[in-house]
């Protein structure tokens, strides 16, 4: 959806750049006194021809590797879905035991995504003070992912067949201990984050997506159980550990009885979800079964095989931020692959931001931005346009999160 | 709306596209300790037919959801897979299903899907830069990854003449570019 | 090491040219209070003419590479610049893809290069700790 041509703006390429991180993306909006009418979705600055690399220079096991970079927060859900596929092509089976320790780095993924979203969405709204505190909560999580995996960000774990390194007995107390961390303070998270007035006024009844619409523009993730949609693969589809643990996809209806689909119902889903990580990893630690943890051990016998197979496959999972997907195909006697594909959530909820912003105020526009928890984040500076004055102006990052915490302090008093 | 068998999900396709249809197949897996099945169908239908099996898939799935289009390129057809799945919300019932089409290179041309489906825009925007689709009825016709100055005609999914090859920048050290 | 030149604190710009977010999210777990730069001073700043250190990550795509150059050219003198990740350097794991132009040091001076994918929070305390050193003996050399 273009700016409207009758008012004879134009707009400036905006900078990528947002002091707390994250990807570049533009956004041009179209005001109407201090509404919003109109938003544009400009992205690209971030292609580096991934599926390009994987089809003409990588073969199939260095892939696992470039796909771990597509994204540095959802970093185990990438190469989960691409091995997946790469199995289905060639018909590989890992053993169960690969699955389970699979499914417990999933969720360890998944914690520590959501409280990274959690201490953003506080710094959008003017709550420096929780930003900290619940990025110092979030370090216990890292703190586990090192000492099971041997990295903090990209972890490589996971093999075509199976997984790299074993979760033993002698680790679980360990694990354990951190898992009951975070039980004895999620009740603290929950009333910081759910019950403080402030943050209500700011979200509750902002940036609202309504049930029909998070049909009609295929809406993954969070932000669609936010908007009563109960879209989950895990709960879906059969793949991995997860078929043999009964998740249920969490909507808002849980914990209010209602479903809105706001900033305030999005917090919800993924404090909860939080919850039910917790208890996903105890059971797996619980019935994590014996036996090996790859299929095929020797790389080279494992690449051979690779190089003489033929058939595609196609594998979803369930990133922090809703459904990844891989299509790979295989040709025989070609090293690297012969189609890749990748799909990544924030791509299908990009659709979703014009009518999230639409009708809002321009102070609102950090914080219902960063309600999809995307992968690609806030501009730098925004191209505003007022339609009745005919006047262009421009707002850097700055002055966005400063009107935000105006907003906040005019509300308190 | 009632959860067909893929068995029988074949079936309404082929008594609804008739001669059209082209080939189908079923992929089935057991999948960890409790061996729940994994399923996923594949089906093949001419371009003329598409809009049609389109509109049948949303008849057994109100609003299906459009994964991905993915396309390849073959020498002398471009096959375009749109990735569906059906049956969300339900326990353990939801099926991959892709669908099939060829398109021949020298009439590349695809209708759109973004009147039935909405949703399918930003998708098809991208076949149209990387692959040199074009699809027609497209409501929004602008570039989505790829930056404007972009050279035209230059597509990075195909593997002939038309691929990126000559826009690899070569680190400064290397005599010359890798194969 | 004494501060002659430098009265306060470093200032820091952060600048994203395309990179994973794996290096964005480790700069930021430096500010927060595990690892606890503000401690010095240290702070984040909104507009490139505010600061002092320019901080670029990822492998600079095609769209990214003029507003690299405007933004370098907007940061006032005595500056550092500050690479961090490995996709800066060589390219990492995209080196040679279509839409890259080539490391951040083909297109703008870098003062101290941070290797790893991503690099570890306490790598980025002591690049800037170097970056640091440097400055003050560059704003010495100009005073004296």
């Amino acid at each position: 959806m273009a700016v409207s041509k009758g008012t004879e703006k134009y707009t400036i390429p905006v900078g990528p750049i947002h002091p707390a991180l994250k990807e570049p993306i533009r956004l041009d909006l179209g005001i109407d006194g201090e509404e919003i009418v109109d938003v544009d979705v400009i992205v690209g600055q971030v292609h580096r021809g991934i599926e390009w690399l994987g089809m003409n220079r990588n073969n199939a096991i260095q892939n696992i590797y470039l796909a771990e970079r597509v994204c540095g927060i959802c970093n185990i859900c990438h190469p989960f879905a691409y091995v997946m596929a790469v199995e289905q092509a060639a018909g590989i089976t890992p053993p169960e035991r690969a699955e389970y320790i699979r499914v417990i780095t999933a969720e360890m993924e998944r914690i520590h995504s959501h409280l990274l979203w959690a201490g953003i969405a506080a710094h959008e709204i003017g709550f420096d003070t929780v930003f900290y505190l619940v990025w110092r909560v979030r370090e216990e999580i890292m703190d586990l992912i090192e000492y099971v995996t041997g990295n903090r960000v990209t972890k490589a774990m996971f093999q075509i067949g199976g997984v790299r390194r074993d979760i033993t007995e002698e680790q679980f107390p360990r694990i354990r201990k951190s898992l009951d961390y975070y039980k004895s303070i999620f009740n603290q998270l929950k009333t910081v984050f759910l019950d403080d007035r402030t943050i209500r006024m700011r979200t509750k009844n902002v940036g609202i997506l309504e049930t029909e619409d998070a049909l009609k523009l295929l809406v993954v993730g969070p932000t669609a159980r936010a908007s009563g949609v109960p879209k989950d693969v895990r709960q879906d589809q059969a793949y991995s550990a997860y078929a043999d643990l009964d998740i249920k996809a969490i909507t808002p209806d849980v914990l209010t009885g209602a479903v809105i689909g706001d900033v305030y119902d999005r917090i919800i889903v993924r404090l909860l979800e939080v919850k039910q990580s917790i208890e996903i990893i105890e059971r797996c630690l619980a019935e994590m079964p014996p036996g090996s943890i790859l299929a095929e051990p020797k790389i080279a016998k494992l690449l051979n095989a690779l190089k003489k197979t033929e058939g595609e496959g196609v594998g979803r999972a369930e990133a922090p931020r809703g459904e990844v997907i891989h299509y790979v195909r295989l040709e025989a006697g070609r090293e690297t692959l012969a189609i890749w594909k990748i799909r990544a959530p924030t791509y299908t909820n990009l659709m979703a931001i014009p009518i999230i912003l639409k009708g809002g105020q321009i102070a609102d526009v950090p914080i219902a931005f960063a309600s999809i928890d995307p992968c690609m984040s806030c501009t730098n500076r925004v191209v505003v346009v007022d339609q009745k004055r005919n006047k262009k102006s421009l707002l850097t990052n700055k002055d966005l999160h400063e009107l935000s915490i105006e907003k906040t302090r005019k509300l308190k008093c | 709306m009632e959860i067909l068998s893929p068995e029988k999900i074949i079936g309404s396709f082929k008594a609804a596209l008739g001669g059209d249809f082209i080939d189908s197949k079923i992929y089935q897996k057991e999948v960890a300790v409790k061996k729940n099945i994994f399923t996923s169908i594949w089906i093949h239908v001419k371009r003329e037919a598409f809009r049609k099996a389109v509109e049948h898939i949303c008849e057994l799935q109100n609003c299906p959801h459009l994964s991905i289009i993915s396309s390849s390129d073959r020498g002398n057809d471009v096959e375009l897979i749109y990735h569906f799945t059906i049956y969300y919300g339900h326990h353990l019932q939801e099926l991959s299903l892709g669908l099939r089409v060829n398109v021949p290179k020298n009439d590349l041309k695809i209708p759109t899907i973004t009147d039935i489906i909405p949703g399918a825009l930003f998708t098809e925007r991208e076949t149209q830069e990387m692959m040199g689709m074009e699809v027609v009825g497209i409501p929004d016709n602008r570039r989505l990854f790829l930056p404007d100055d972009f050279p035209e005609g230059i597509y990075p999914w195909r593997k002939d003449e038309t691929g990126p090859e000559d826009l690899l920048r070569v680190l400064p050290g290397r005599q010359q570019k890798w194969q | 090491m004494s501060l002659k030149a430098f009265k306060r604190a470093l200032w820091v710009y952060h600048l994203n040219t395309g990179s994973c977010n794996g290096c964005d999210i480790e700069i930021l777990a430096v500010l927060t209070p595990r690892y606890d730069v503000e401690r010095f001073g240290i702070v984040l700043v909104g507009s490139p003419r505010h600061a002092d250190v320019l901080l670029v990550t990822g492998p600079v795509s095609r769209q990214m590479a003029p507003r690299l150059k405007r933004v370098y050219e907007q940061v006032p003198d005595p500056k550092v610049v500050l690479q961090v990740g490995s996709c800066g350097m060589e390219g990492g794991v995209f080196y040679e893809s279509y839409n890259l132009v080539g490391p951040v040091d083909q297109i703008i001076p870098v003062d101290v290069y941070v290797p790893g994918c991503p690099p570890r929070p306490e790598a980025i305390i002591e690049a800037v700790v170097k970056a640091w050193v440097k400055l003050e003996r560059a704003a010495e050399q100009r005073i004296a």
